[in-house]
C-alpha cells in the first residue's frame, strides 16, 4: 500500500480535530459529581404545584415538592410528610405529621401549610387537578400542632391516595403564585427555558442519607428517537418514555438496561346521546370484534398485552382471572348482539382517534378492520390532538379512541374513565348510560372493609362488562431506559408508572 | 432612492405585518381547541370541567373574540405580545431568548454553506467536466433531493448513536460551556447548510462559466495577468454578483428550514415554542412568533430591495 502526500496532509488535518475537546464526552465528569442527566419527553409547561400538566412536570414535581404520602418501589402508600394516617371513629381521616420536615426555605413544616394547601386546592377559584376530589372534605381541623383531621362529606376509603397524587403537595402557606416552595429532596437551581433544568440536593430533606444523587439535570428531548438516541450514545443516564420500537435495541446493548411496566391502557370510548352506541348490546358487539393481539403487535412492537375487561392490574386484589377476560375476542358472538340489537346488516359509523400519536391512529387502524368484517364500517376521523380533545369533550364523535392510564392501582382510580356521570371530558365515553357500575364505584368509595371491597369491585366489573362504558383494547408498556450504573429505580407498577419519577430520590450511581 | 420610495416600502411591509397577524389571530380562534382545557389535560389526563371552566375564566378566554382581538392589537402598538396562555411568562421574553438561537443556526449553516458551496463551486467550474465537477454535481442533485429532516436523522444516526462522536441533540448557552454549544451546534448547522451548499455550488459554478468565457478574461490572460489575479480579480469579484443576490433570497427559506432541523436535533430556537404554542392553542404564543417570522422575512426582501436600489437605480425610480 502507498501513502499518498494527500492521505498524510489529511490525516495531520484531522488529527488535531479528532484529539481536540469538540469530541470529547463530559459523561464521566457528570458522574463523579454525582449528577444524574435524565432525558424528558416534554418540558414541563408550569410547575404549578396542584394543577395537572402532564407526567413529566410530574416527575420534576414530586422532587422538588412533598405531600403527606407517596408510594413506595412496590406501589404500596408509605409516609412522607405524615408519619402515620388512620380514620377515627367519626369517619374521619386523621393524620400525623413526621418531626423535622423542612421546606426548601428553612420553615417547618406544619398542620397549618398542610390545611392551607388543602383549601387553596379546594378552593372556589381552584384549577387544581384534584379540586373536585378535595371538595369533598367538609372542613380541615388542626387538633395539635402535629395532627390534621379530615372530615369529609361522604365515607371515603381511598382519601389517603389522594395525597400521593403528583399533582397534590403540602406547600408552605406564605409562598407566592409564582413561587410555591416545597420540602422535597431537590431545589430547583436553575432552567434554561424550554430545553433543561437543574436540580440540585436539599441538604436539609429530612430524610437521613437521601437523595442519594447530588443534583439531576433534566434535559428535554421531545422527539422520541431522539431520546433514545441520547441514551444510547451516552448524552444521558437515563430516559423516560422509551420508544415502543427501540426497547428490543436498549434490552441488547450491554451498557443499557431497561425497566417496564404495563400501566396505560387503549381503550374505545362512545357517544351514548345516540343510536347506535346508546345501545349496550352494539357496545358489546365492539368489546367482542377486536383481535386484541393485532393491536399490541401493530401500535406497540408487541410491548404490550392484549385488555379483555377492565384496566384492573394482575396481581392486585381486585383482578380476577374471568372478569379480566370478560370482553374476549368472538366475532360471532359480536354479529349475534349486532342481530339481536337489530343491526344484522351492520352500519356505517365514524372513529374519531389523532394523527398526532403514531399509538392512537395504528390502534384506530386496527379497530376499523376487525370492526369492518362484522359489518360496522367506520369512516377514521383523524385531527391533531387539540381538536381530538376538543370534539371528545363535547361529544362530537360516534366512537373514539384514547389512551390513559387510571389515577392508581385502586379500582377507585378508575372512576375517571368509568364514571360516565360525571361531566364529559375526552377521556371518558359521552353520556353513555353505566348506572350499575357507577354504583358500584360509589359503594366501594365508601367502604373500608378490604374484603367487602373486594367483592364490590367484582360486582362492579361485571355491571361494566355488560353496560360497556368503555371498552378495553390493550395494556401498553412504559419503560425508562437507563445506564447499568444507575440503580436505585424502580419502575412502579401499574398505573403509577407516572409517578415513579419520585424514585429518583432514591437513585444512585452503582 | 428617494425617502418617498423608502417610506413607501416600510408602509407596505407594516400593513402586511398587520395582515399576517390578524389572519393568524382569527384562524386560531376559528379551530376546535380550548387551551384552558387543553393544558389540563397534558398527559391524557380528563380534568373536571369545571376547573376548566375556572381557568378559562383566569385566562379571558370567555370574552368575545373582538374584544381579545381589540385586545391584542391595543397590546401590539405598545410594543406588548401578551403572556403564555400556558405559563404567563411574556410573548416577547420568550421571543427575544429564542430569535437569537435560531438565528445563529442559520448564520452557521449559511457559514457552512458559503465556506463548502462557493470554493467547491469555483474548482468544479475551474475543472470543467472533470472527475471533481462531475461528482460535486452528482452529490448537490442528491443533497437537494433528500430531506432536511432525514438528513438529521441520518446525522444522529451517524455521528451520535453509532460512532458517539458527538451528542445527539440539545442546547447549551455559549457562555455556560462553549465547547459543548459548539458541539451541540455543529449537525444542526450542517443539516440546515446542506440545501444551501447545494445552491451555492450550483449557482457559483454556473456563474463562473459565463465570467469565465467573457472576452474581457480573455484580454486579462492575453495582458499576462498571473492566473490567480485573473481568477480572484475578475471572474470570481464578477461571478459571485448573483451569488450573493440568491443568498439573500434563500435566507428566508432557511427560516423556514429550522421549524424540522431545530425539532430533529432538539435546538430551542423559535420553532420549538411555535410548534408547541400550536398543539396548546398558545393563541399570544402564536401570533408573536408568527409575527416576529412575518416581520424577518418582509426585512429580508426590504434589505434586497434597497440592494437592488442601490445597485441599479432604475428600481426605485418613481
Amino acid at each position: 500500500m502507498t501513502i499518498s502526500r494527500r492521505t498524510v496532509l489529511g490525516a495531520g488535518l484531522a488529527a488535531p480535530l479528532l484529539a481536540s475537546p469538540l469530541l470529547s464526552r463530559p459523561a464521566a465528569a457528570q458522574r463523579a459529581n454525582g449528577i444524574l442527566r435524565f432525558g424528558l419527553s416534554a418540558f414541563p409547561p408550569n410547575l404549578q404545584p396542584w394543577v395537572s400538566t402532564g407526567a413529566s412536570a410530574g416527575t420534576v414535581k414530586m422532587l422538588t415538592h412533598r405531600s403527606l404520602v407517596t408510594y413506595d418501589s412496590k406501589g404500596e402508600l408509605r409516609g412522607e410528610l405524615a408519619e402515620s394516617w388512620a380514620i377515627d371513629g367519626d369517619g374521619a381521616w386523621i393524620f400525623k405529621l413526621r418531626q423535622g420536615c423542612l421546606f426548601h426555605n428553612g420553615e417547618p413544616v406544619t398542620a397549618e401549610d398542610v390545611k392551607w394547601s388543602i383549601e387553596q386546592i379546594a378552593g372556589e377559584k381552584s384549577t387544581a387537578y384534584m379540586r373536585s376530589q378535595f371538595q369533598g372534605i367538609e372542613r380541615v381541623e388542626i387538633p395539635d400542632p402535629r395532627s390534621i383531621r379530615i372530615v369529609i362529606k361522604e365515607p371515603q376509603a381511598t382519601l389517603p391516595t389522594w395525597f400521593a397524587n403528583y399533582n397534590t403537595f403540602i406547600i408552605w402557606r406564605n409562598s407566592t403564585a409564582n413561587e410555591p416552595i416545597g420540602a422535597g429532596p431537590f431545589r430547583l437551581a436553575g432552567q434554561e427555558r424550554g430545553s433543561s433544568l437543574s436540580l440540585v440536593a436539599f441538604d436539609k430533606f429530612y430524610k437521613p442519607g437521601f437523595p442519594k444523587l447530588k443534583g439531576i439535570k433534566f434535559i428535554v428531548y421531545a422527539d422520541e428517537n431522539l431520546r433514545n438516541a441520547a441514551l444510547q450514545s451516552g448524552d444521558v443516564d437515563m430516559i423516560e418514555y422509551v420508544p415502543w420500537q427501540s426497547m428490543a435495541a436498549v434490552e441488547a446493548d450491554q451498557r443499557l438496561k431497561l425497566d417496564t411496566v404495563e400501566g396505560p391502557f387503549m381503550d374505545v370510548l362512545f357517544n351514548g346521546t345516540k343510536p347506535p352506541f346508546n345501545d349496550a348490546r352494539v357496545r358489546r358487539a365492539v368489546a367482542h370484534a377486536i383481535k386484541r393481539e393485532d393491536i399490541v403487535k401493530v401500535a406497540f412492537f408487541g410491548r404490550g398485552k392484549p385488555l379483555e375487561g377492565l384496566p384492573i392490574v394482575e396481581g392486585t386484589p381486585w383482578y380476577d382471572k374471568e372478569l379480566a377476560h370478560g370482553w374476549n375476542y368472538d366475532p360471532a358472538r359480536a354479529k349475534a348482539l349486532l342481530s339481536e340489537a337489530g343491526y344484522a346488516n351492520g352500519f356505517q359509523t365514524t372513529l374519531l382517534a389523532t394523527a398526532q400519536f403514531g399509538m392512537h391512529k395504528d390502534t384506530a387502524e386496527v379497530v376499523q378492520q376487525h370492526l369492518a368484517a362484522i359489518g360496522i364500517q367506520c369512516e377514521l376521523q383523524l385531527p391533531d390532538w387539540s381538536t381530538r380533545v376538543s370534539r371528545g369533550s363535547r361529544g362530537q364523535y360516534d366512537m373514539a379512541i384514547h389512551g390513559v392510564s387510571a389515577d392508581n392501582n385502586d379500582p377507585d382510580g378508575l372512576t375517571v374513565v368509568l364514571d360516565t356521570s360525571l361531566s364529559p371530558t375526552h377521556g371518558r365515553s359521552f353520556k353513555v348510560d353505566a348506572p350499575r357500575t357507577v354504583a358500584a364505584l360509589a359503594k366501594g368509595r365508601g367502604e373500608f372493609d378490604q374484603a367487602k371491597r373486594v367483592e364490590i369491585y367484582k360486582v362492579m366489573q361485571r355491571a361494566a362488562l355488560e353496560e360497556v362504558p368503555l371498552v378495553g383494547l390493550a395494556w401498553r408498556e412504559q419503560g425508562y431506559g437507563m445506564d447499568k450504573g444507575v440503580k436505585g429505580f424502580t419502575n412502579l407498577p401499574g398505573a403509577l408508572t407516572t409517578s415513579s419519577g419520585g424514585m429518583l430520590e432514591e437513585t444512585f450511581f452503582g | 432612492m428617494s425617502a418617498v420610495w423608502f417610506a413607501h416600502r416600510i408602509l407596505i411591509a407594516l400593513v402586511l405585518a398587520w395582515i399576517v397577524a390578524t389572519i393568524v389571530f382569527m384562524a386560531l380562534h376559528m379551530v376546535p381547541g380550548d387551551p384552558a382545557e387543553l393544558l389540563l389535560s397534558t398527559g391524557g389526563t380528563s380534568p373536571d370541567p369545571a376547573t376548566v371552566a375556572e381557568l378559562r375564566e383566569k385566562l379571558g378566554l370567555n370574552q368575545p373574540i373582538l374584544v381579545q382581538y381589540g385586545s391584542f392589537l391595543g397590546g401590539l402598538l405598545r410594543g406588548d405580545l401578551g403572556t403564555s396562555l400556558v405559563d404567563d411568562y411574556p410573548v416577547l421574553s420568550e421571543i427575544a431568548l429564542r430569535l437569537p438561537r435560531t438565528l445563529e443556526l442559520i448564520f452557521a449553516g449559511t457559514l457552512l454553506a458559503i465556506a463548502i458551496g462557493v470554493p467547491a463551486g469555483v474548482y468544479a467550474a475551474l475543472h470543467r467536466g472533470g472527475r471533481f465537477d462531475r461528482i460535486a454535481s452528482g452529490v448537490t442533485a442528491l443533497l437537494l433531493a433528500i430531506p432536511v429532516f432525514v438528513v438529521g436523522t441520518l446525522l444522529v444516526l451517524l455521528f451520535a448513536q453509532t460512532l458517539r462522536l458527538m451528542p445527539a441533540g440539545g442546547f447549551t448557552p455559549l457562555t455556560q460551556d462553549p465547547v459543548l454549544h459548539l458541539k451541540l451546534l455543529t449537525l444542526p448547522a450542517i443539516a440546515i447548510g446542506k440545501g444551501l451548499a447545494a445552491v451555492l455550488f450550483r449557482m457559483t459554478r454556473a456563474s463562473m462559466l459565463d465570467a469565465l468565457a467573457n472576452d474581457y478574461v480573455r484580454t486579462a490572460r492575453a495582458k499576462g495577468l498571473a492566473p490567480g489575479r485573473v481568477l480572484f480579480v475578475h471572474v470570481l469579484r464578477n461571478a459571485l454578483n448573483p451569488v450573493v443576490t440568491v443568498l439573500g433570497l434563500q435566507m428566508g427559506t432557511l427560516l423556514g428550514g429550522t421549524v424540522l432541523v431545530e425539532y430533529v436535533f432538539n435546538w430551542p430556537g423559535l420553532s420549538t415554542p411555535l410548534l408547541r404554542a400550536v398543539e396548546a392553542r398558545d393563541y399570544p404564543m402564536v401570533v408573536g412568533i408568527v409575527l416576529t417570522i412575518s416581520v424577518l422575512f418582509l426585512l429580508i426582501n426590504l434589505i434586497v430591495e434597497l440592494i437592488h436600489a442601490v445597485l441599479d437605480p432604475r428600481v426605485s425610480a418613481p
